[in-house]
């Protein structure tokens, strides 16, 4: 008996489609409801900011990186900042190195937030999504009360920051927290331990530790896939080694590890830590010190390259910056997270029913305005 | 453009052919400067092409290395050498290995598979228009076992910009290798699907090399130019 084969047909899933996060267009040949390959197409989003950098000054950069991952743009200024300041050889004073930790990972609590949202969504279950909404709008709310943006702050600047914190902030985010940690264990019956979630992600899109190093996977994805690899650990920036805190991965509890799963449970848990950086960073917080102390009146960097990498919410955020010596940068790359973790779609997905494809799909947590820039 | 900034930016990519890069750098109004800077590299360009020499004056780089970096390098570019003799493109430098791009896939297989190199992870690929005519590419290179990264510097001519691809080495090579042939047409050798990735099939030059000007229209569209004193 040999194996019967269905006419193969390509499909076009995208441009326009609500499970691809975004303006993604995947090409896919299905045999029946099996999916034989996935070729993804890219662009879509293309604001050809690497060029517009070029012709910016540094400082000017800040808002596009706003914009690459609009929602993580804290994160995002974050390692813009970190970068020019190694380059630029600044030492920033404490208080503003807490602050940024307190923004990254509120920050990094609202992408997850909204990460594991809309992968419950995408999986067809609509309350968590409404629940995690809710509690993402009050870091926003956060956000706003320091620098009167909600959602590309622009916030964070070479060698300072754009405002300190406002008055009540502290009490805010503390009662925040107060509020949000029961939530997380709220999340974590509502979603994870669903059967239906569960049976529609455990084993489901496989990721192997050595494809996810590979194919240059990073973050919360290669976490899952149980590599003990985060750069606040394991080449700690800003004041990262000062506080404690563990990183969570890939265990299989419901499944195999690295499965869709894992990278759910990985945020949820990673959401945890981030609570609890908070807290120690506000703990830790100096009283004292101008936020705009270390801001050089020009920026004008020395002539040279650097290639500087911090964890965004999606995993190695890279900026590789090249100077001559004037105001404006020679070269500007962005090395997205996103975009490679998109790149192992195919490796993963092909073989596996067109549902769970778009499982597999909303698991990695792409932003389509990072990977296109 | 009026007579007025074309004569300042001749007179600034005369001062800086002279040697004298402060004449574009003070330039004050950004959209001119650019200008200036675009003009200097096609000047170059010619100037390189005209005299028809190997240019061998490259950009002085300095940068502080950590100790344990430098000596990654060092040791590195040590390694390479006695394995792949001549393949070190110029002097050896202590913050990046400059290779010349011949045989560029064994290298990249022997330093991920050796096991005192073992470069699991490629960070980061980067194209780079280094004006005189000469296109590079940037390999960011991080092991994941020994936590130690290197970055490797491959030159090429940009008449003939040929180099081995490594994206059988590193999967994550073929879409850095697609973004950086789709910005500066490096043409990756051996590469199983070289396509562009974020501009469309059908879009015309190589938009981050320095000397590109868009083209007119694009399907009946017309492409909207940069606007004097756009910001």
């Amino acid at each position: 008996m040999g194996v019967v084969h269905g006419q193969e047909m390509v499909l076009n899933i995208g441009p326009q489609h609500p499970a691809t996060h975004g303006v993604l267009r995947l090409q896919v040949k299905t045999d029946g409801e099996v999916i034989s390959e996935i070729t993804p197409y890219l662009g879509y989003l293309h604001r050809c900011f690497e060029k517009h950098c070029e012709n910016v000054s540094y400082e000017q950069v800040i808002p596009f990186t706003d914009r690459c991952d609009y929602l993580a743009s804290m994160t995002m200024n974050f390692g813009y900042v970190v970068a020019m300041e190694q380059l630029m050889d600044i030492k920033v004073n404490d208080r503003v190195e807490y602050i940024r930790v307190i923004m990254a990972e509120l920050q990094r609590i609202a992408s997850h937030l909204l990460a594991i949202g809309v992968f419950g969504l995408d999986l067809g279950a609509f309350t968590p999504f409404l629940h995690m909404l809710r509690d993402r709008e009050r870091i926003i709310d956060l956000f706003e009360m320091t620098c009167g943006a909600r959602l590309l702050y622009n916030y964070m600047w070479v060698g300072g920051l754009s405002h300190d914190l406002p008055k009540g902030f502290v009490e805010a985010t503390l009662n925040f927290l107060d509020y949000f940690e029961p939530k997380v264990d709220e999340f974590e019956n509502l979603l994870g331990h669903n059967k239906i979630f569960v049976e529609r992600t455990a084993d489901i899109g496989i990721m192997p530790a050595e494809v996810a190093i590979n194919y240059g996977v990073t973050g919360p994805n290669l976490r899952a896939s149980g590599v003990n690899w985060d750069l606040r650990k394991d080449n700690p920036y800003s004041v990262y080694s000062k506080l404690d805190f563990n990183v969570p991965i890939g265990k299989g509890i419901k499944g195999t590890v690295g499965d869709s799963w894992d990278r759910f449970y990985v945020r949820l848990q990673e959401i945890r830590e981030s609570v609890k950086i908070v807290r120690q960073a506000i703990d830790q917080l100096p009283k004292d010190g101008d936020v705009h102390q270390s801001m050089p009146k020009k920026i004008r960097p020395p002539k040279g390259s650097i290639y500087s990498r911090t964890e965004s919410p999606r995993g190695d955020l890279g900026y590789y910056i090249e100077s001559d010596g004037s105001d404006t940068p020679y070269r500007l790359k962005m090395r997205s997270p996103a975009f490679t973790a998109l790149g192992v779609l195919n490796e993963i997905a092909g073989g596996w029913l067109m549902s769970d494809v778009l499982a597999i799909l909303g698991s990695l947590d792409i932003v389509l305005g990072e990977i296109d820039r | 453009m009026s007579e007025d900034l074309q004569a300042l930016i001749d007179e600034a990519v005369k001062k800086a052919l002279a040697g004298d890069d402060d004449a574009i750098n003070g330039i004050e109004d950004r959209v001119t400067r650019s200008k200036a800077k675009a003009a200097l590299v096609k000047a170059k360009r010619a100037q390189s092409k005209a005299v028809d020499e190997n240019s061998d004056s490259e950009p002085s780089e300095e940068q502080p290395a950590t100790e344990n970096s430098e000596n990654i390098i060092l040791k590195i570019a040590k390694i390479l050498e006695g394995k792949f003799s001549g393949c070190i493109d110029g002097e050896v430098h202590s913050d990046f290995i400059q290779l010349k791009p011949e045989n560029w896939f064994e290298i990249a297989k022997f330093l991920k598979e050796d096991p005192d190199t073992y470069f699991d992870s490629l960070q980061c690929n980067t194209g780079f228009d280094l004006g005189d005519g000469m296109l590079e590419s940037r390999y960011n290179l991080h092991s994941m076992k020994h936590l130690h990264s290197i970055e490797i510097r491959i030159k090429v001519n940009i008449d003939n910009p040929d180099i081995p691809s490594v994206e059988s080495i590193w999967r994550v090579a073929d879409w850095f290798e697609r973004e950086t042939y789709d910005m500066f047409g490096i043409n990756f050798t051996g590469h199983r699907d070289l396509r562009r990735i974020l501009l469309p099939e059908d879009w015309d030059g190589w938009p981050l090399r320095k000397d590109y000007e868009e083209q007119e229209t694009y399907h009946g569209i017309v492409v909207p130019k940069v606007k004097e004193g756009w910001e």
